[in-house]
């Protein structure tokens, strides 16, 4: 057992230092810290409106969305490194292979995947927290107990998420039946209000109140899962062999018009079939947008004059960026190397397709003009659209077809946040003094088209690593 | 049809394919031979300009790669080491895809007939990401000869294919070759290469350590594999 552990440990490092280099990749955790640290920093100024227990909620949810994150990937993510590595060989996956059974291999790789995300996402976080609270005026035992506490939720998350995969690899019926159950047990909790936030999210309850009860609520939600996936995992995954009448071709006549209106039509199916469909939509997009709303509600109060229409629309800007991450989630140019096929004209193709998906936030901003604010709708509009074709451009040119590995390279990542951040915020303290300046982002289209010019050239003159 | 001279590839201090220079005429079926990394997929893809050579040249079909892979990549046909097919279309909606980046008409009858010599019509609607490594290779070869390419690339062509198919793939390669094609492969199989080669290179640590008609070395009277062997041992990589 320390042995696979040992091996699964130096595998997911390097797994991650081959994709965003070794340097890049161990100063991810410093990045996570000193964002925690900075943001932590700010917590007073929004303790008005966004109290310090709602606050600790959200950063629960997020870590415990964080392990069923990576639970999912580390369960079904070999697509991803497939297409990543070419045929991806990972000692989680040989139990057929090697004298050692499912079982253990399972075993191993929960409590790998539980030791190297704590110390890459947990522990920096609650050390940046904690390294903040002597000036937030905060018990510095506040930032272990943070520490504790995130970790529990962030095990619940993996825990469920295993023992959900397990049943699933089991059978379909079973996993729909078990999810009815509970939800119906919720719905009966909620009604009979035995069931508050404290008892559902346990390692919340334990850090706002430390005490045993909840410790060990927390402890049972993890241990229990972990075990039924261990002792009942299994590699014989059902047939979901999916099949389908060609999309691709009466897709691509009606999109005709566009130009590259196969490459448009294959990135829609690539959406439409993926996996996590909706949930890509939720995780990268709503979600954050509900934040920005949250943020933006308190904004409204410490700074008299600010036009929330416009400053939404600068941060959606930014936000529908990531939908050519979605774009380009599932498309590998490997699968492109033997085709009389340019980066560039990959690039070009992903554009339109950007371009027909940001009818969506589009959309999403018409919607919050006309529930207040449509007198600087189209200010707003024209910053959404300047704000939006600039981090694409940015993302672009620094990352090409590569966005979902590359942006979390911390230089990168730096770099990426150089070149849109003081753009954002001069934009948005324009906006203050009129929100008619926020059609001065228009600006931003001659070098949003400078970037994709040269990040085309860029990645044009790049080459498949690998021999 | 391929013209290599003093190709070399170098990934920082590993040199994958040294000098290497050789020609390959119309109709010729040339496979290259080596051990596992000695240079094979880096010459298919230096010969196919999806990577550049570190120095020397190679023009094919009378185009200087370096300069026009693209439209090198336009006239031959293609199989790539590992069969990469785009994972949420269709084996149909992938020869579709392939058919309207190459511009081709009659894709229908195109389709058909691979789906038929290569047998996996009843595969056409399943997802690519959900298709057997075999079904894979087939549909790498479909999008190799879709447009029916006087030159063809391949790298390592019968792997994960059962016998049957393999029995299937060598009389295509055969019968490609006597109405006018021309192929250039890489195997490390020396069975295949004894059976259907008209001519045969050996690389090893990126040289071209031999490159002859294999009649002549039948007509020898040496094995391919004794030949074979004698010559990648006896490399001391001087």
């Amino acid at each position: 057992m320390p042995d696979l552990f040992l091996a699964m440990m130096k595998e997911e490092w390097r797994i991650h230092s081959t994709i965003f280099g070794s340097l890049g990749f161990a100063f991810f955790p410093v990045v996570v810290a000193v964002f925690a640290f900075l943001g932590s920093l700010a917590l007073p100024l929004f303790r008005d409106t966004l109290p310090y227990a709602t606050v600790a909620l959200l950063a629960q949810i997020l870590f415990l969305m964080m392990g069923v994150m990576v639970g999912s990937f580390g369960l079904m993510g070999r697509e991803f490194m497939n297409r990543r590595f070419g045929q991806a060989s990972l000692v989680a996956y040989a139990s057929r292979s090697l004298p050692v059974s499912e079982r253990r291999i399972f075993a191993a790789f929960l409590v790998k995947d539980t030791v190297y995300y704590i110390l890459l996402y947990v522990l920096p976080f609650a050390a940046g927290f904690a390294a903040a609270t002597p000036f937030i005026a905060l018990d510095p035992m506040v930032g272990l107990l943070a520490f504790v506490s995130l970790t529990l939720a962030f095990l619940v998350g993996l825990s469920i998420v295993c023992f959900l995969s397990t049943l699933y690899a089991h059978s379909v019926r079973l996993l729909a039946g078990t999810v009815v159950v509970l939800a119906v047990l919720a719905l009966a909790g909620l009604r009979l209000g035995a069931i508050t936030v404290s008892t559902a999210l346990p390692p919340y309850a334990f850090f706002i109140d430390p005490g045993p009860g909840p410790l060990a609520l927390a402890l049972l939600l993890i241990l229990v899962p972990s075990a039924v996936s261990v002792l009942f995992v299994t590699v014989e995954y059902p047939d979901r062999t999916k099949r389908f009448n060609n999309c691709l071709d009466p897709l691509a006549e009606r999109l005709r018009a566009l130009g590259s209106a196969h490459f448009i039509a294959k990135d829609a199916l690539d959406l439409l079939r993926s996996e996590g469909g909706a949930g890509k939509v939720i995780f990268s997009f709503l979600l954050p947008l509900g934040l920005v709303w949250v943020c933006l509600s308190v904004l409204i109060r410490f700074i008299p004059g600010i036009d929330p229409l416009v400053v939404f629309a600068v941060l959606l800007g930014v936000i529908s960026a990531t939908i050519y991450n979605w774009l380009t989630e599932f498309d590998s140019f490997s699968s492109y190397t033997f085709l009389p096929v340019e980066v560039s004209e990959v690039i070009d193709g992903k554009l339109k397709s950007y371009g027909l998906a940001s009818l969506l936030p589009v959309a999403v901003l018409a919607l919050a003009a006309a529930t207040g604010g449509a007198g600087t709708f189209l200010p707003a509009l024209a910053a959404f659209l300047s704000v939006s074709a600039y981090t694409l451009a940015v993302t672009v040119y620094l990352t090409g077809l590569h966005p979902n590995v590359m942006l979390y390279s911390a230089g990168v990542f730096l770099r990426y946040l150089l070149a849109i951040s003081p753009a954002l915020l001069l934009l948005i303290f324009a906006s203050i003094f009129d929100p008619a300046y926020a059609a001065l982002s228009l600006l931003l289209v001659l070098p949003a088209a400078l970037l994709l010019s040269r990040g085309r050239t860029k990645w044009q003159a790049w080459e498949m690593p690998g021999y | 049809m391929i013209e290599a001279n003093d190709l070399t590839k170098e990934y920082g201090s590993v040199t994958a394919v040294n000098r290497v220079s050789f020609s390959i005429a119309e109709g010729e079926l040339f496979g290259l031979l080596g051990p596992n990394g000695s240079g094979k997929t880096t010459m298919i893809r230096m010969l196919t300009g999806q990577i550049r050579p570190t120095s020397g040249s190679a023009r094919v079909m009378g185009l200087d790669v370096a300069r026009d892979p693209i439209r090198v990549r336009k006239l031959v046909g293609i199989i790539p080491e590992q069969e990469t097919p785009p994972s949420f279309l269709t084996a149909e909606e992938y020869l579709r895809f392939v058919a309207r980046i190459r511009n081709l008409d009659r894709v229908d009858e195109r389709c058909d007939r691979w789906f038929d010599l290569l047998e996996f019509r009843e595969k056409r609607d399943v997802l690519c990401k959900d298709l057997s490594r075999g079904t894979r290779q087939k549909l790498m070869f479909a999008q190799a000869f879709l447009h029916e390419p006087r030159l063809a690339l391949i790298d390592e062509p019968l792997i994960n294919l059962d016998p049957i198919m393999q029995r299937t793939v060598k009389d295509f390669l055969r019968s490609y070759v006597r109405d006018g094609g021309t192929i250039f492969f890489s195997t490390h199989i020396l069975e295949i290469a004894e059976e259907i080669c008209d001519r045969i290179g050996i690389i090893h640590n990126g040289r071209l350590l031999h490159s002859g008609r294999i009649e002549d070395l039948v007509g020898s009277g040496r094995h391919l594999e004794s030949f074979f062997l004698d010559l990648v041992k006896g490399d001391t990589g001087a």
